[in-house]
């Protein structure tokens, strides 16, 4: 069913993108305050103001309660879509492309709740506040999060891997991490860390998972003409998929050769201008680390159940044993820390740190002179997601 | 029709009550044949093709002519995972991991079922271990649990002694 049809390519940019940086605990503050914070910052960046903006997309608070929040006069264009992130991006996009509204401000509040940590339920002001799969889940199910750890021992078992083939992209995350002042977990890790750590679902321990945080990001979404008149250099929307599968229940899922995941890979392979051979950073998304294994191999860098030999052929060890992937010695693998270190964005990290490297605005962590940017978003099942992103 | 098929007997609030949260009206047919210990998977009365979770088409051929029937619950484990934490349940002590697994069905390639496992050691969990289906009790309320069965493709059951 992929098509190179792709008559939005390069129509799109992201004008800018800005994060109020994320903290692995309850911070007393709401999940407005930050997308507030973040919205806020992300219209000073690019020279706009509340009037400026026509289209809001965010999942939590809900594009109303931010407009009121933010006092945005008035809106033509509106949605709320389920995570992970590429959701928001397709949607916006395609509602600037179409004429629904010609400047979207999108948001994501990644906010510790009772879906993604049980600690949340310790601040009162939480226990309200329902996400996703918020709901009552016996512990005999593989739904939710216990989906990939099951698929984990289903990939050791199927390709006869040790764990320290998971264990590397944490350590490469955390090395990463290091760099950014915005990621919630910033000290050294090193994979006897990871090996010795203890186990959460057998067989992904601590480090395989992301912290749920308290957090924001927000971006400006607008036409190529428009984003050009804006400060920022713009980042064009070369192409975008939502990819999945039937059966996509994560114990009715055929296998590891076909799940959301391929889908993506053909179509966006078939409607973008470039792709691996030509990316400068590559942002995969590693709620679980599991799934960025399966990305690198899906993508095309290696076969599957290769991801982790690929990592050993493709890594930097530094003193200390701290480390990092560099694919061809060039091109480096979430280098904001993805959401394993900088903590769990449900792919807005990912999407915001490409973005701000194809911009030229990523700090110590900048690949020099990066033009083009591959983005995975989510996971196997419903919510696999690509996007090729060039600078304008 | 459908409660000839299942024998269900009990109402919607009764059902609600025992498993508030996971029945809706697409997977009554299933939680009814839990208090009777049968495991009802839904199958297609026309095309004869099972699926799961339960929905109220057959995702083969769109008949609406979909009901739980009885499976065997024998099949072998396709993914396992043990949890060293997670929601409260009676029964469950994550003091010793606890096993969840997903069972491919013999009924039909890819149908699947996910459930704890009884009666082994962690260890002897693995996948590509066959299995059989058994039944537990949870707040006065049948649970399906699996249980090792047949011969071990590694370690045999005197191994473990």
């Amino acid at each position: 069913m992929s098509t190179e049809r792709n008559p939005m390519k390069d129509r799109v940019a992201i004008a800018g993108a800005a994060s109020t940086g994320f903290q692995a605990r309850n911070t007393g503050r709401s999940q407005a305050s930050y997308v507030a914070q973040a919205c806020k910052a992300v219209l000073d960046q690019c020279g706009l103001t509340p009037r400026d903006i026509d289209g809001l997309c965010g999942s939590l608070p809900a594009a109303p309660a931010v407009q009121s929040m933010l006092g945005i006069p008035e809106v033509t264009w509106f949605a709320n879509p389920m995570i992970p992130f590429g959701n928001h991006l397709a949607a916006a996009a395609s509602a600037v492309y179409s004429g629904l509204c010609e400047v979207v401000l999108a948001y994501h509040g990644a906010y510790r709740m009772a879906w993604n940590t049980g600690s949340a339920l310790k601040d009162p002001f939480r226990r309200g506040v329902a996400f996703g799969h918020g709901g009552i889940s016996p512990p005999e199910s593989v739904a939710g999060s216990v989906g990939y750890a099951a698929w984990a021992s289903r990939y050791i078992y199927e390709f006869d891997v040790p764990r320290k083939h998971l264990g590397y992209l944490a350590v490469n995350d955390r090395t990463n991490a290091m760099a950014n002042p915005g990621a919630a977990m910033r000290d050294p890790l090193v994979m006897e860390d990871y090996l010795s750590a203890r186990m959460i679902r057998s067989p992904l321990c601590l480090y395989d998972m992301d912290p749920a945080v308290d957090g924001a990001d927000a971006f400006i979404i607008t036409t190529a003409e428009r984003a050009a008149d804006l400060p920022m250099p713009p980042v064009l929307v070369n192409a975008v998929v939502l990819g999945m599968t039937d059966r996509n229940e994560e114990d009715q899922a055929p296998g590891l050769r076909h799940h959301g995941q391929h889908v993506t890979v053909e179509a966006l392979k078939a409607k973008s201008d470039f792709w691996i051979d030509d990316i400068d950073v590559f942002l995969v998304y590693d709620g679980f680390s599991i799934i960025a294994l399966n990305w690198l191999e899906n993508v095309g860098y290696c076969g599957p159940g290769e991801a982790g030999s690929f990592i050993e052929d493709n890594w930097v060890a530094n003193s200390g044993g701290t480390g990092r992937i560099m694919i061809k010695g060039r091109v480096p693998v979430n280098t904001h820390g993805g959401s394993l270190s900088e903590g769990g964005t449900q792919g807005s990290g990912h999407l915001r740190e490409a973005v701000h490297q194809l911009q030229g605005l990523a700090g110590d962590r900048q690949v020099a002179g990066a033009e083009r940017a591959l983005v995975t978003i989510g996971g196997f099942f419903f919510n696999a997601e690509g996007i090729t992103l060039r600078r304008g | 029709m459908n409660k000839d098929l299942t024998g269900a007997d009990v109402s919607d609030e009764e059902l609600w009550s025992l498993f508030p949260g996971l029945v809706d009206r697409d997977s009554a047919d299933h939680y009814g044949g839990r208090l009777r210990r049968q495991l009802l998977i839904n199958r297609c009365a026309e095309c004869g093709t099972w699926h799961a979770p339960p929905k109220p088409v057959c995702p083969s051929c769109l008949s609406e002519q979909v009901a739980g029937v009885p499976v065997s619950g024998a099949g072998t484990i396709f993914m396992a995972v043990f949890l060293y934490q997670g929601p409260a349940a009676e029964g469950v002590d994550y003091s010793t991991p606890y096993p969840v697994v997903t069972v491919e069905l013999d009924e039909q390639p890819g149908l699947r079922y996910s459930g704890t496992v009884v009666g082994s050691p962690n260890e002897e969990i693995q996948i590509g271990r066959r299995v059989e289906l058994d039944w537990t009790v949870r707040g006065n309320v049948p649970l399906p649990v699996f249980r090792l069965a047949g011969p071990t493709a590694g370690a045999s059951a005197e191994d473990s002694a």
